[in-house]
């Protein structure tokens, strides 16, 4: 457990404000606020189709909210281009990974350095000492976080060869690679082992704590959310239940209907 | 089998891994170097024909081996350069201006044609790739006063101290050079945040875009080097061939250009070279068996076409890695032996990706 408690005086790193959006008539996500701070680790939770992952989807701007507006350092981020979300310092995993699976890992995780990149297509076609002082430089930063992660051993494996707890990992390494402030993991510990889900729960605290990245996760497993979250927003059919720590969301007479029924 | 130790990043960036690798590519340099004097002057002006194949193969390969976009009008690129550059040369403008005119100008056709690609993919896209290779062939053959319509235009041959450009020997020694540079600037890019924005395209838009990757700008980029590398193969054809016109540039052009990346080796730069070979090479062989066929067979007219098309299937389905693929199993057999295992080249089936939200 970091030393989040003590920060909550601090602005919010993401506030979302009455986000809504459907998709025809489903009303996927209705009027969700939230705010996210510093430094902590803010689990989002919620049956099968309460608009967790769309929510996610929201703040990665691969949607537009019908409703709502976003900001994330103070800045707003509502109308922000999908491109330009990893700039800002937000990266994210994907539910099923989306890794790029003819490559190397160490290939994987140097694109996650796309951000800090400062050259242009002329310079690297002739390859300028600038373009190869950034790759060696690139290297160097890919290399702390396969450290970080323990991924020495796969590090020149192609990643459509490993097994699917390595690939979640080497999908956080990418995020890690751009240095966010803020990581948004989409389901980590699904297709993982309860052995692995442990580890999981290991490197998240090593990532806020080492690296001071603030986490928002959506997850299903609730001991993993117990054992690493500061908050919980509990979601059911696209609309916000509840917010505040662990135990007390899972003693929420509305988030236990919402899952188990009347 | 070797282990290569890596002991610093800067081995990683380098693009020979270890002074073996370096010793063979020297030694393919030597033999391209000194093959003019080994061989007559007609297989000197037909291997320079395979560097020209090659040069355009660079650039198909970047767009559909490296970013994954197809295209059925790369022919239309090959005669922008061409043409460009013979008019510029009608002109009294000289050989290299014209040669990077030429290329420029079919790098910035490209770019244009790559915009409209950010909305297709697959099959959309080889379409309006075809519809772009209809329209350049429509202007070629109307603008009459300036390509010469349907009768083709004379190229102006340059020459330098009363050695003519198209000299077998010169032309050879300027292919070699250009396409070694192409190579050269490729594989740099292709080691740069820029080719890597190409593969993660290909491989995931989604999280390529979710790493910072500006989709629009990255596939109009993809399009314009890759219409870059086969409008300067154009104008360097339009040397070889002499005489432009617009039977030099169709379909069966850009079908070749595929064959050639699909035979190669999709997503390899060696597959290009071992492309072009086969390609460059094909008709030759075609034209050989057409003799020892029955003449029911032999003598059909498209015949061509067909056996492209043969085999561009054949090896979708037994060899999708191109001749590349197979080069690197023959050299991992040899490595590994006797434990060479099939299943080192099988591909896990890949996990469900993420439901596509665009």
């Amino acid at each position: 457990m970091t030393a989040a408690a003590s920060t909550v005086e601090a602005a919010a790193l993401l506030a979302a404000e009455g986000l809504s959006l459907s998709f025809g008539g489903v009303r996927a996500v209705r009027d969700v606020s939230f705010q996210i701070e510093a430094g902590e680790v803010f689990s989002i939770i919620g049956p099968n189709g309460a608009g967790k992952t769309t929510l996610f989807n929201l703040v990665s701007r691969f949607y537009d909210a019908d409703a709502g507006r976003m900001a994330f350092a103070g800045e707003d981020m509502t109308t922000t281009p999908a491109h330009h979300v990893a700039e800002l310092g937000i990266a994210r995993t994907f539910q099923n990974t989306e890794l790029f699976d003819r490559e190397t890992v160490l290939d994987n995780l140097l694109i996650g350095r796309h951000v800090h990149r400062s050259t242009g297509l002329l310079s690297e076609l002739v390859f300028l000492p600038r373009v190869r002082r950034q790759e060696i430089a690139f290297r160097d930063k890919v290399e702390q976080v396969i450290d970080l992660l323990d991924l020495a051993r796969h590090r020149r494996q192609t990643v459509g060869n490993l097994p699917f707890g390595a690939r979640k990992m080497v999908e956080i390494g990418r995020a890690l690679c751009s240095e966010p402030r803020l990581l948004l993991l989409d389901e980590p510990s699904s297709g993982l082992n309860p052995e692995e889900t442990e580890d999981l729960a290991f490197w998240i605290e090593d990532i806020v704590a080492e690296l001071g990245v603030t986490v928002a996760m959506v997850e299903h497993d609730m001991n993993l959310v117990a054992a690493v979250s500061n908050r919980v927003l509990a979601m059911a059919d696209g609309a916000v239940l509840a917010t505040g720590a662990a135990a007390d969301i899972q003693q929420h007479p509305d988030v236990l209907r919402a899952y188990l029924g009347e | 089998m070797r282990f290569v130790l890596t002991t610093s990043y800067a081995q990683d960036v380098d693009i020979f891994r270890h002074n073996g690798e370096r010793f063979w590519y020297a030694l393919l340099a030597v033999a391209v170097v000194a093959a003019p004097w080994v061989f007559g002057e007609f297989y000197v002006g037909e291997l320079a024909l395979v560097f020209i194949w090659a040069i355009a193969g660079i650039g198909l390969m970047i767009l559909v081996g490296y970013t994954g976009l197809v295209s059925l009008g790369h022919a239309a690129f090959l005669a922008i350069g061409a043409y460009t550059h013979a008019a510029l040369l009608k002109y009294g403008v000289p050989l290299p201006i014209s040669l990077a005119l030429a290329t420029l100008f079919a790098a910035g056709i490209g770019a244009l044609v790559g915009i409209p690609a950010l909305r297709m993919t697959g099959v959309y896209l080889a379409v309006a790739t075809l519809a772009f290779e209809r329209i350049v062939a429509y202007v070629v053959e109307h603008w009459t006063p300036v390509t010469g319509g349907l009768r083709g235009m004379a190229l102006t041959q340059p020459e330098w101290f009363g050695v003519s450009f198209v000299e077998p020997h010169v032309f050879y020694y300027v292919c070699l050079g250009i396409l070694a540079l192409g190579l050269l600037a490729a594989r740099n890019l292709l080691r740069s945040p820029t080719g890597r924005a190409f593969v993660a395209v290909r491989d995931s838009e989604i999280s390529a875009e979710s790493m910072g990757v500006h989709l629009a700008r990255t596939k109009a980029t993809a399009f314009a080097v890759s219409a870059a590398f086969t409008g300067l193969a154009g104008a360097l054809y339009a040397h070889k061939i002499g005489h432009l016109s617009p039977e030099a540039f169709t379909v069966q052009t850009s079908i070749q250009l595929l064959l050639l990346v699909v035979v190669g080796g999709l997503g390899s730069l060696h597959g290009v070279v071992f492309g072009a070979i086969f390609v460059g090479y094909l008709p030759q062989g075609l034209a050989l068996a057409r003799d020892w066929l029955p003449p029911a067979v032999g003598q059909v007219p498209g015949l061509e076409l067909g056996v492209f098309g043969a085999i561009l299937v054949l090896f979708l389905v037994f060899e999708p890695l191109g001749i590349y693929g197979r080069w690197l199993k023959v050299r991992a057999w040899f490595d590994e032996f006797p434990l060479y295992r099939k299943a080192t080249f099988k591909r896990q089936k890949s996990y469900l990706r993420t439901e596509r939200v665009h």
